[in-house]
This record gives structure tokens, C-alpha cells and sequence, in this order.
């Protein structure tokens, strides 16, 4: 099997390591806008792994993982799809999702998968959500959150969706909301434990919505500091780092076992480029061999997502639950 | 209205201007999130929960 990874970045690197190391792909081709950067990563793999260039697709690549920063990875998924290969997109960029989930028609035509933001959040966030889902009759309301950034793109785009319009689902209505207003208290896994979030300009909502039918309220929040939002509208003020530290997410579930209400809370652990590396790298190896189907989505709406979840586990992004507060009614 | 009458205008609302902004700011800086859970704690889910 031979699978194109666009983006030797901190998440790009650790999707090549994986499915290096699964011992199901025989080449990972790795290509990069810094051309430099993509050499030394193939340097650093070593053997079954090969360098590439340009956003052409051949014929004999088996699947496309997309790694590149935000806003650069829509066209490039278009030409895989028109070559008929599946695509595994980690944008977390909410007008690169739209554009990503107009693939539907052409994948569907195409007969090839479009599994679009693998990360961590969206993502791992969707499989927990997916996950959750089975233990209600009824899910009502998801609200997702998340804390840390990963390479220096994501933080970017962390910086970016502060100051961004966050979108959430209301009754059946998409909702525009100020970024950085809607503050809320979440509580992570420790030992991160609880921190301010806000709403941002992430994509969350419209990967989760069309997978839950009859759901009310979808809400995504990431955290940040009192510096975060008052310098939000402003450029960076300082070149963000080469990766950030460890982050969490968390995924609240609200809905109904009977006439019983219930929340159910899920979420992990992991420093966010090393959770979108295994999340990528697992959800390309679930493409290749043959489990997701044909169309554009998120991981929420994967096939057997349970298989799915326990390989992101066996990398060592452990799922938790949040134990003591499932009942409220 | 004479030139008094309205530099005191000018100087009105922007004092008014300054105190909305700083109330605005104060709220948004400081403003409370809510409480962390009193009770519970966090799991690893494992085989069977995994099933």
C-alpha cells in the first residue's frame, strides 16, 4: 500500500511514523511546501518512505492524508477524489470543512471516503461523541471542548478562531455567536482539571449535526487565557512555538434512556499534535482496509468507529469517562 | 449651542465613551465561568467498555 501524506509538520511527521511503524503501508510519500523540511523527515523514517512534490495524485497511491495548515487542503482533496482515492483531511478550519463536505456528491460518485478532520478536536472528539451516542436512546445536546494546541499551524488557527465567528446549532437553526464570548467552566481530565472556554470559529458543529439526527444544541468551545482574548484580534504577537504542551479535550453529551435524562462526559488526554498524528494515522489505516464508506464526513459518522476507537487507544491516546454525574433526573 | 456647549458635549461622551469601554473590559477579563464538579472523577476506558 502507498499513502501521500501533504504536511511534514508536527502532526504530518507523526502520521508518517505510524503507519511506518503499523507495518501495513509499504511507502509513506511525504511532500511539503518547505521542501527542505520534507527531506529531512524522510531522512529521519528512513527506508519506506520516499520524498514528493506537487499536488498531483498517481494512480498508484491508495490513500491522501492531508497535514498541511489550514485553508490548503480542500483543492488538493478534490484531486484525490476525482483520482478516486481516499482522502483523510486534519483541517480544523471551519470554512475549509464546509468546502471539504461539498466533496460529498463527487466522493459519492467517486465511491471513495472523504474522512474529514481527523484530529483531535474535531476528530477524537467525534468518536467519543459517537461512542456516547450508543448508551442513549436519544442524544439532545453535545457540547465539545477543547484545550492546547499542536504545531506552530495550529496554534496559528487556535489564534485565529479566538477572534473568529463561532457557529453553534440551536433548535434545529444554525446560530452565529462571537468568538471569545459564551464563557464556561469545563472540566478536563487531570491534570489539566477545569478551564475557561469560549466560543471560536471551529468547525465542530457541522462535522457533529448531520450525524445525530434530532439533535438540538451542538456547541464547540476551546479554552484560552484573559492574555488569549484580548490579543485575539491582534496578529500573534510572538511566532508561535514548535509545539505546544500537553492538551485535552472533552466531549458532554446530553440526552435520554427512556423517560431518563442523562449527560455523559467523555474526553482524553494527549499533547495535541501526538493525539492528531495517531488519530490521522489510525483513521488512514481504517480507510485502507476498507472500513469507511463512501461519501464526506467526520469521524462521528464512521463505520464501526468502536474499532476505530480502540486503535487511537492502543497508540496511547487513552479515551476517559467522566464518572459521578451521569444521572440528573 | 456655543462653542462652550459643545466642547462639554465632546467631553461628556468621551468620559462616557471611556467608562463603557472599561466596564466592557472589566467584565470581559474578570467575568466568572462557573463551578468544577464537586463529586466524580475521570476514567480510562478499557476492554470491555470498549466492546
Amino acid at each position: 500500500m502507498r499513502v501521500v501524506i501533504f504536511g511534514a509538520g508536527a502532526t504530518g511527521a507523526r502520521v508518517a511514523r505510524q503507519l511506518r511503524s503499523s507495518g501495513k503501508v509499504a511507502c509513506v510519500e511525504i511532500r511539503d511546501q518547505q521542501e527542505s523540511k520534507a527531506r529531512l523527515l524522510v531522512e529521519t523514517l528512513g527506508s519506506g518512505t520516499e520524498f514528493g512534490e506537487g499536488r498531483q495524485i498517481g494512480g498508484d497511491t491508495d490513500a491522501v492524508v492531508l497535514a498541511t495548515p489550514p485553508g490548503s487542503q480542500a483543492a488538493v482533496a478534490r484531486r484525490a477524489v476525482h483520482r478516486g482515492v481516499p482522502v483523510v483531511a486534519t483541517s480544523n478550519q471551519m470554512s475549509e470543512v464546509r468546502r471539504l463536505l461539498t466533496l460529498e456528491q463527487e466522493a459519492l460518485h467517486h465511491r471513495v471516503p472523504v474522512v474529514i478532520g481527523a484530529g483531535f478536536m474535531p476528530g477524537l472528539t467525534g468518536l467519543l461523541a459517537r461512542h456516547a451516542a450508543t448508551e442513549l436512546d436519544q442524544v439532545d445536546e453535545i457540547h465539545v471542548a477543547k484545550v492546547g494546541t499542536g504545531g506552530p499551524a495550529c496554534a496559528r488557527q487556535h489564534h485565529r478562531a479566538l477572534s473568529s465567528t463561532g457557529l453553534d446549532w440551536r433548535d434545529g437553526k444554525w446560530t452565529r455567536r462571537a468568538g471569545g464570548s459564551g464563557r464556561e467552566l469545563a472540566y478536563f481530565p487531570d491534570p489539566i482539571g477545569g478551564r475557561d472556554c469560549y466560543r471560536a470559529g471551529l468547525p465542530d458543529a457541522l462535522l457533529l449535526v448531520p450525524e445525530f439526527v434530532g439533535v438540538e444544541r451542538v456547541t464547540a468551545r476551546q479554552a484560552a487565557t484573559r492574555r488569549d482574548r484580548l490579543t485575539a484580534p491582534l496578529p500573534m504577537l510572538r511566532p508561535p512555538h514548535a509545539e505546544g504542551g500537553i492538551g485535552a479535550v472533552r466531549v458532554e453529551l446530553r440526552g435520554r434512556v427512556g423517560i431518563e435524562r442523562r449527560v455523559l462526559v467523555m474526553g482524553a488526554i494527549e499533547r495535541p499534535a501526538v493525539a492528531a498524528g495517531a488519530v490521522a494515522a489510525c483513521t488512514t489505516l481504517h480507510v485502507l482496509a476498507g472500513a469507511a464508506a463512501p461519501g464526506a464526513y467526520g469521524l462521528a459518522g464512521i463505520a464501526d468507529h468502536l474499532t476505530l476507537l480502540r486503535a487511537v487507544g492502543d497508540c496511547g491516546v487513552r479515551p476517559m469517562r467522566f464518572e459521578g454525574m451521569t444521572t440528573f433526573l | 449651542m456655543g462653542g462652550r456647549g459643545l466642547l462639554t458635549l465632546i467631553r461628556r461622551a468621551m468620559v462616557a465613551l471611556f467608562a463603557g469601554v472599561s466596564v466592557a473590559a472589566a467584565i470581559r477579563v474578570r467575568g466568572s465561568g462557573g463551578v468544577p464538579p464537586q463529586k466524580g472523577g475521570w476514567r480510562a476506558l478499557e476492554g470491555s467498555d470498549l466492546q
